[in-house]
């Protein structure tokens, strides 16, 4: 009985031991160590809770296995009135010495990431839960990486010991598998695209993005994108860009390959004086929507049944000044929105200067947007 | 023999140094006052005498020590490790101690002990060394400026700090793109900043509704406040501006064929010289342009640009030799309003037909 009884404990510890390796299993192409992160530009979840951090310091994009893994459904309501404070009396400086880069929510824990920078460019991350503020341990993590400068064989051609391209990581973002980021150059005025495999490999495809001119049919090439989201319309997935000079461009995901040179689709303008922060999609009953926070103007909101049904490419003229020109959009009355993303289903994260100077953290409802 | 004597000098020589240094370290007091751990410029821990541990191993260090700023109101502990160092703790905050800023330790929630971070250490000011374009005289497509500081800057503070004038009077409001991430270079020492592109586009709306940011025929001043902060705590103390008069649109890409090339004589170390008869940009003509020989082996040497950027002189390191060499350019190479060597910043379809991009220009010279 007693042999019987060791036996089953014995079974159950091999069960219980599989089950939490397979928990815990590494990601492929994952190794543990602490990543040589020189820099946080932006921020990103992938399956899993991975992390994807942007470094345009050392031009990669880092994936770090967070471990927060806890599943919950609907977010608690954020609003951490003076979030710049807050953090900056844990970090032992005042807020007019840090500035908060990015915020990425975990869409499985919920929980808030924060990058932050210090007034002599040091970047630290941070979990916002509640009140709560942690920093995120970097050391001995399970993370892989990959560059998103010259490919090593371009690299190799350059004999004269220069540093690697600066690329100003402006974007990153997962889809089905794979990690898209676009960089800003700090020489001429291009962006690199890449959409990269995720778990890394060394293949990334890098294409040529192109968009149209609204009016006369003239067109640029290479514009800088500065941030974007993937949809489906229609049933077709994709890349929604928006860029430097302000146009919102649709391009088909299934086009973006190596060496190609795709065609993106102007589908609207939206001002001047301005530059993109960030665009997200949210569901508001059974209509998908595209919500984007501006530098200088308030939030947008477009609804993707109205992208599905601009057919139309901003290639004819506008002829009257001042018209709208593309899809419809909607500015919602919220203005000095820093940054924007998706809390849960039904829940928006905002960072936002309100107009007595305060720096607040919160989240909206659905009524909102 | 003579050499294997002058290594055993120098061997000597370098061991009586650390002998020295050794002597020094060892001769120095162990503070028993909480003291600042300085890295370069930067103060970036706090060493707490093991004394205030009160009896306490200094592994117990995290559970009983806090590290708060000092001043009214009840600041949180500040987020660091707290490590054995010396037999002393050691406290490492997430980031650097704040010029200027006092900082209160606590032993289980009694302040024991205070210190303060001097304002700022450097003596040197930090300095804008250089605004390119340095013509003054700027196409009304001009894209972008390049400034360049003696020290690493802090980020994310440009547009505080520049402003743009037309005719002393004006100021121009909405001329730069903020952009976020800023595009600095990997030491923080040279930003790029871009006249909204948006603007400058044709027929774009923001093109259409405020117009380009510059007009043609019309005097600007471009001025950079005093006040921008560096990375050490330091400011910018002192004002610079610079004058431009604003011509005409350039749409045209500047073109190898058109460049005048002066070659050096064989067996010199005479720079070859290099007139593309606009200026062009400064940071893409230093990492954009290469010379290669007959071999197609990159000859080294060292660029300097004259004449506001119009003019490039190459030094090779090794006397030329008799042959033929080739001038190369990357694609990416630009005039001041963004034209490429692939195309023009904005190209009519209608009136343009593409052409495929190429990686590299080139134009072959002789060495005689």
């Amino acid at each position: 009985m007693k042999k019987i009884y060791y036996f089953l404990v014995a079974g159950l510890a091999a069960v219980l031991l599989t089950a939490s390796t397979h928990f815990n299993a590494p990601i492929s192409g994952f190794d543990n160590g602490t990543p040589a992160i020189q820099s946080i530009s932006a921020l990103a979840f992938g399956p899993d809770g991975v992390l994807f951090i942007g470094d345009s310091k050392s031009a990669s994009v880092f994936a770090i296995d967070t471990k927060d893994k806890a599943a919950i459904e609907k977010s608690a309501a954020v609003d951490v009135k003076n979030v710049d404070q807050k953090i900056a009396a844990l970090l032992g400086t005042e807020a007019k010495n840090i500035t908060i880069l990015d915020i990425a929510v975990n869409p499985v824990s919920k929980k808030i990431y924060c990058a932050v920078q210090n007034s002599d460019n040091t970047t630290v991350l941070l979990t916002i839960e509640g009140d709560k503020v942690q920093p995120v341990n970097l050391k001995n993590v399970s993370y892989s990486t990959v560059s998103i400068s010259n490919a090593p064989a371009e690299d190799a051609k350059d004999q004269r010991g220069r540093p690697l391209r600066v690329w100003a990581v402006s974007d990153l973002a997962y889809a089905d598998g794979k990690v898209f980021v676009s960089g800003l150059s700090n020489q001429e005025f291009s962006s690199t695209f890449r959409s990269i495999p995720f778990p890394f490999v060394n293949k990334q495809d890098q294409s040529s993005l192109e968009i149209y001119h609204a009016a006369h049919g003239r067109y640029e090439t290479y514009a800088p994108i500065k941030t974007f989201t993937t949809a489906q319309l229609n049933g077709k997935k994709y890349l929604v860009a928006s860029f430097t000079c302000t146009p919102l461009v649709l391009f088909p995901l299934d086009e973006l390959k190596a060496g190609t040179h795709v065609k993106g689709r102007t589908v609207g303008e939206f001002g001047s004086g301005n530059t993109p922060l960030d665009i997200i999609t949210m569901k508001k009953g059974d209509e998908s929507i595209l919500l984007m926070a501006n530098s200088s103007r308030p939030v947008m909101r477009v609804k993707y049944q109205n992208l599905e049904k601009y057919e139309g490419s901003l290639t004819d003229p506008v002829t009257e000044n001042y018209a709208t020109a593309g899809v419809n959009f909607v500015t919602l009355p919220m203005t000095n929105v820093l940054h924007i993303d998706k809390l849960d289903d039904s829940q928006v994260l905002v960072l936002q200067r309100k107009s007595n100077g305060d720096l607040d953290l919160w989240s909206s409802g659905d009524r909102w947007f | 023999m003579v050499l294997i004597l002058i290594r055993i000098r120098l061997r000597l020589w370098q061991s009586l140094v650390l002998f020295f240094l050794l002597g020094c370290w060892g001769q120095k007091d162990k503070s028993t006052e909480v003291s600042i751990v300085w890295e370069g410029d930067r103060a970036t821990g706090i060493i707490i005498p093991s004394h205030y541990l009160r009896g306490s191993s200094t592994d117990s260090a995290k559970y009983l020590l806090h590290v708060h700023l000092s001043g009214p109101g009840d600041y949180p502990a500040i987020l660091g490790d707290y490590e054995t160092f010396d037999d002393d703790v050691l406290f490492k905050p997430l980031i650097p101690l704040t010029p200027g800023l006092t900082y209160e330790v606590r032993f289980s929630g009694d302040p024991i002990g205070k210190i303060e971070v001097p304002a700022s250490l450097s003596t040197n000011a930090s300095k804008l060394v250089a605004i390119y374009p340095s013509q003054d005289s700027l196409p009304q497509n001009l894209l972008k400026f390049y400034f360049e500081f003696s020290r690493p800057m802090r980020e994310g503070q440009a547009l505080k700090h520049i402003t743009l004038l037309r005719n002393n009077t004006d100021t121009i409001t909405g001329a730069f793109l903020d952009l976020k991430p800023e595009l600095w270079n990997s030491d923080y020492t040279r930003l790029t900043v871009w006249l909204d592109p948006g603007r400058i586009k044709r027929d774009l709306q923001p093109n259409m509704r405020l117009g380009a940011p510059l007009d043609a025929a019309a005097h600007y001043s471009l001025i950079v406040e005093a006040g921008w902060p560096d990375t050490y705590g330091s400011v910018v103390n002192q004002s610079t501006q610079k004058n431009f008069y604003v011509t005409n649109r350039d749409s045209i890409s500047p073109g190898l064929e058109g460049w005048m090339i002066q070659t050096p004589s064989v067996n010199t170390r005479d720079p070859l010289l290099v007139n593309f008869h606009e200026s062009l940009d400064c940071v893409l003509l230093k990492e954009a342009l290469f010379i290669t020989n007959s071999h197609g082996e990159r000859v080294a040497g060292d660029i300097e640009l004259q004449n506001e950027e119009s003019t490039l002189l190459f030094r090779p390191q090794e006397p030329w030799l008799k042959g033929s060499f080739v001038l190369q350019s990357e694609g990416r190479l630009e005039d001041l309003a963004g034209n490429n060597l692939n195309r023009p910043f904005d190209r009519d379809v209608t009136a343009d037909a593409a052409s495929a991009a190429k990686e590299v220009f080139t134009r072959e010279f002789q060495i005689q």
